[in-house]
């Protein structure tokens, strides 16, 4: 009690002391804030003739669903306006939205033109501040592309308030899995990246494996297993026609991944017992030959400048990960913690490798820097693998399998600071996911 | 037996023994060994040691070929392959690329003509200092959705979420006591010190969510009906600054004399504790999290900012985008947490006429 009373005293004497002689205005200094999703309002947009009725709720939802399942923006449910938003050109009442604690309001319009396209117009405002964020935008397509529409305006609202681009109009290719472990069918597929609008690549006739979307997202590298040998694959996105990398007889090729220039592949070739990487320019075919060790490289990736490689190795005894360049020579570790590392992929942003880590019984995704500083582990289950960035590189996709002989293989997401941890839902178990650019 | 016949003894058996050992009955060696020997021809010594002679040196010995360059690399081509003649899925319906639909920039909106001042809320009818029971540090903050600088307790589902911990306020039974405004109980939003990963959730053993313990039920007699501000256990250093700020300075803002004596550090304290509790840079982008802003800002007397004054004097660390981004959090921050204004102490106006702050997120980047 006594010392209570003391604290409290001295408190006081401090906290009356005053400040020091002040010149001019008076300066403090903020260093602590709050991370909380940041409230947001889109109402449904408004229907500027009968044709356009049926999406005015149905693009506000999809813009809704895009920032609330950033974790960073949370939405403010329509019963709560004060306020209706009945006509695009009307003002905006700051006040209302003010009231309701809405700090980002999205309105927008929609109709469709005498020629059959969707026009969708929508502004942006920043409530507090009392002004419009950046000038509003109007998009024109086709009735069936709303949902691309609705991700671009997402896209929009996301990159004028974070400052940073977006993801929402960006698809994800993956391995489609069914029917159970000990004989599941897999077969390639494409979806946009909440898990809409699945489309399948490939049959089941035979096992395909790792797909990887180009630079530009127009094809697929893939590895199958059809001619009894895993065997890489490019896989044309809009006719579907493929063609394979023509390697050796009796070799295996996999771990494909495309360089950021679109024409040279980098993957694993195993020939006589070794696995080592390998280049190759797909105009061409010309290999090149990147390491020459007993040990097993694989899992390469580019950095995006294309300079260097960022492979998984077992040079050490356990597998780790190394950086090299990109026309090989002298690799250096960049893994030191304990367990194994694999899988790694280098960010859009260059600065980060995201990573599958084996520890002590169960699987993690993590990132590092690329001197392996900072490892952050994202995730921990029985089984997570495979990652792959967001076109923005604050996102990670990867795959988690539960546990079991009825066990499924399904995508996650989580943020780079690791909030924000959920499952893509799709129709079947997925796995292998690999995301898109930006689609243009 | 005495010292010279040892002497003796030993020296005659030395003696004999150089006798014996020394070769001195041994007869001279023989000049010469002799040795059977057999006598063989010139070709049978020929053949013994023609297989001992080593091989003519060759010069013409056809080497083997190099390896070729690439070691044995594959032979790789990118010609088509026509081995795997595999059926196109039925199901493959390639995925039709919507089209890209067409931007184009819009008109600027039209001014609203109504007031966007929000409404002025009623202050409580008892100021009441925001009292939080003291938390002991935790080897692992638990999850929550918001981060703070200071954790708060999950509140009660019933709760309304308010910038301050408010008991609710009821009207009392007892005659001579001031008649209260009935409001709704309020408390601050759950919040962590820390985002916690799905991999470090399992390194913590503390339960991840516990349910504060109910308030006792109002006893049945009137005299004994809680007042709201007995309720209140302790408080931490933000509310105790704010309480300080409003003992110190709201006592004598009737004055209405301007100038007057420096803010002290607690009135100095509680402006910036209640900025940064609106500071949201959950959304801002790693680059804008490195900039640093400096932000102005002209108060009114009665406390709060003028929105249109507010402007960024300067930045640094960052990009002109990512300034921008940072400024508008800045910006947001100080107009939110300003609806009651500031409770900066009246007297001291000319000293908090204009403000400059310093938005610097060097501790939020990894929280």
């Amino acid at each position: 009690m006594m010392k209570q009373f003391l604290t409290l005293l001295m408190a006081l004497f401090i906290a009356g002391m005053p400040a020091f002689a002040q010149d001019g205005p008076l300066r403090i200094e903020i260093t602590e804030g709050v991370i909380e999703p940041l409230p947001y309002a889109v109402p449904n947009f408004v229907a500027d003739n009968a044709a356009g009725a049926q999406f005015g709720k149905q693009i506000a939802d999809v813009i809704a669903s895009d920032l609330t399942g950033t974790g960073l923006f949370r939405e403010i449910p329509d019963t709560a306006f004060i306020s209706q938003i009945t006509s695009f050109a009307s003002p905006v009442q700051f006040a209302d939205w003010k009231a309701i604690n809405a700090q980002a309001l999205v309105t927008g319009a929609v109709s469709v033109d005498d020629t059959g396209k969707l026009v969708v117009r929508f502004r942006i405002y920043d409530v507090f501040a009392g002004q419009e964020l950046g000038n509003g935008l109007q998009l024109v397509g086709t009735q069936d592309g709303w949902r691309r529409m609705a991700h671009k305006v997402a896209d929009q609202v996301y990159s004028r308030i974070t400052g940073e681009g977006g993801y929402f109009d960006s698809r994800v290719v993956f391995v489609a899995e069914t029917g159970p472990k000990d004989k599941r069918a897999k077969r390639l597929a494409i979806m946009d990246y909440d898990g809409a609008n699945v489309s399948y690549l490939t049959d089941s006739t035979s096992i395909v494996l790792a797909p990887r979307f180009s630079p530009a997202g127009d094809r697929v590298l893939y590895t199958s297993y059809e001619t009894g040998f895993p065997k890489i694959y490019v896989l044309d996105v809009a006719s579907v026609n493929r063609r394979s990398l023509n390697t050796a007889e009796g070799t295996m090729s996999f771990a494909p991944r495309f360089a950021p220039d679109g024409r040279t592949v980098v993957y694993s070739l195993t020939q006589g017992g070794n696995t080592d990487l390998y280049r190759m320019d797909t105009g061409s075919g010309v290999s090149t030959r990147l390491t020459n060790a007993p040990s097993i490289e694989t899992a390469p990736s580019y950095s995006p400048d294309g300079r260097q490689i960022v492979f998984e190795s077992d040079r050490s005894g356990t597998p780790q990960l190394y950086i090299m360049p990109a026309d090989g020579g002298e690799a250096r570790r960049i893994s030191f913690g304990q367990g194994r590392y694999g899988t790694p992929v280098w960010s859009p942003r260059g600065d980060l490798v995201a990573f599958t880590k084996q520890s002590k019984g169960r699987f993690h995704i993590g990132v590092m820097r690329l001197d392996g500083s900072e490892e952050r582990l994202l995730t921990a289950s029985f089984l997570d693998e495979g990652p792959t960035w967001s076109p923005n590189g604050r996102v990670i996709m990867f795959t988690r399998e539960t546990q079991g002989a009825q066990g499924r293989a399904n995508l996650y997401s989580v943020d780079i600071t690791g909030r924000n941890l959920k499952q893509i839902s799709t129709e079947t178990g997925a796995s292998d996911p690999s995301w898109s650019p930006l689609q243009k | 037996m005495n010292t010279g016949q040892i002497i003796s003894g030993a020296g005659h058996a030395g003696l004999i023994c150089w006798a014996l050992l020394g070769g001195f009955f041994q007869s001279a060696p023989a000049p010469f060994q002799v040795t059977e020997v057999t006598a063989i021809s010139t070709e049978e010594y020929a053949a013994l040691i023609a297989p001992q002679q080593a091989p003519d040196a060759v010069s013409n010995v056809a080497t083997p070929e190099p390896p070729a360059p690439g070691d044995m690399a594959p032979d790789l081509s990118s010609t088509a392959d026509d081995a795997p003649d595999v059926a196109q899925p039925d199901v493959a319906d390639t995925p039709p690329l919507e089209e890209a639909p067409d931007v184009t920039e819009i008109s600027p909106p039209v001014e609203a003509e109504v007031s966007d001042e929000p409404p002025v809320l009623e202050p409580p009818s008892e100021d009441v200092a925001v009292l939080v029971p003291e938390i002991s540090p935790r080897p692992q903050p638990r999850p929550a959705p918001r981060v703070a600088p200071e954790p708060v307790a999950q509140p009660e589902p019933d709760v309304k979420i308010d910038d301050v911990d408010q008991p609710k306020a009821e009207p009392s039974d007892k005659p001579d006591e001031v008649v209260k405004e009935d409001k709704p109980e309020t408390a601050r939003e759950e919040a962590t010190t820390k985002i916690v990963t799905e991999a470090e959730k399992v390194a913590n053993a503390a339960p991840s969510k516990s349910v504060r313990p109910r308030t006792r039920p109002a006893a049945p007699k009137p005299e004994q009906t809680a007042k709201p501000a007995d309720t209140k256990p302790t408080t931490d250093s933000s509310s105790v600054n704010n309480a300080l700020a409003e003992a110190l300075g709201a006592g004598e803002s009737n004055t209405g004399k301007p100038g007057g004596p420096p803010l002290t550090h607690g009135e100095k304290d509680a402006l910036r504790v209640a900025v940064q509790q609106c500071w949201n840079v959950g959304s801002l982008s790693s680059e804008a999290l490195n900039t640093t802003v400096v932000v102005s800002v002209a108060m009114t007397e009665n406390g709060k900012p003028k929105s249109e004054t507010i402007r960024m004097l300067s930045s640094s660390g960052g990009t002109g985008n990512s300034a921008q981004q940072a400024f508008e959090a800045a910006k947001r921050a100080i107009i939110r947490c300003a609806k009651s204004g500031y409770g900066l102490p009246r007297d001291k106006y000319d000293h908090w006429r204009d403000i400059e702050m310093t938005f610097n997120p060097e501790n939020m980047r990894i929280k």
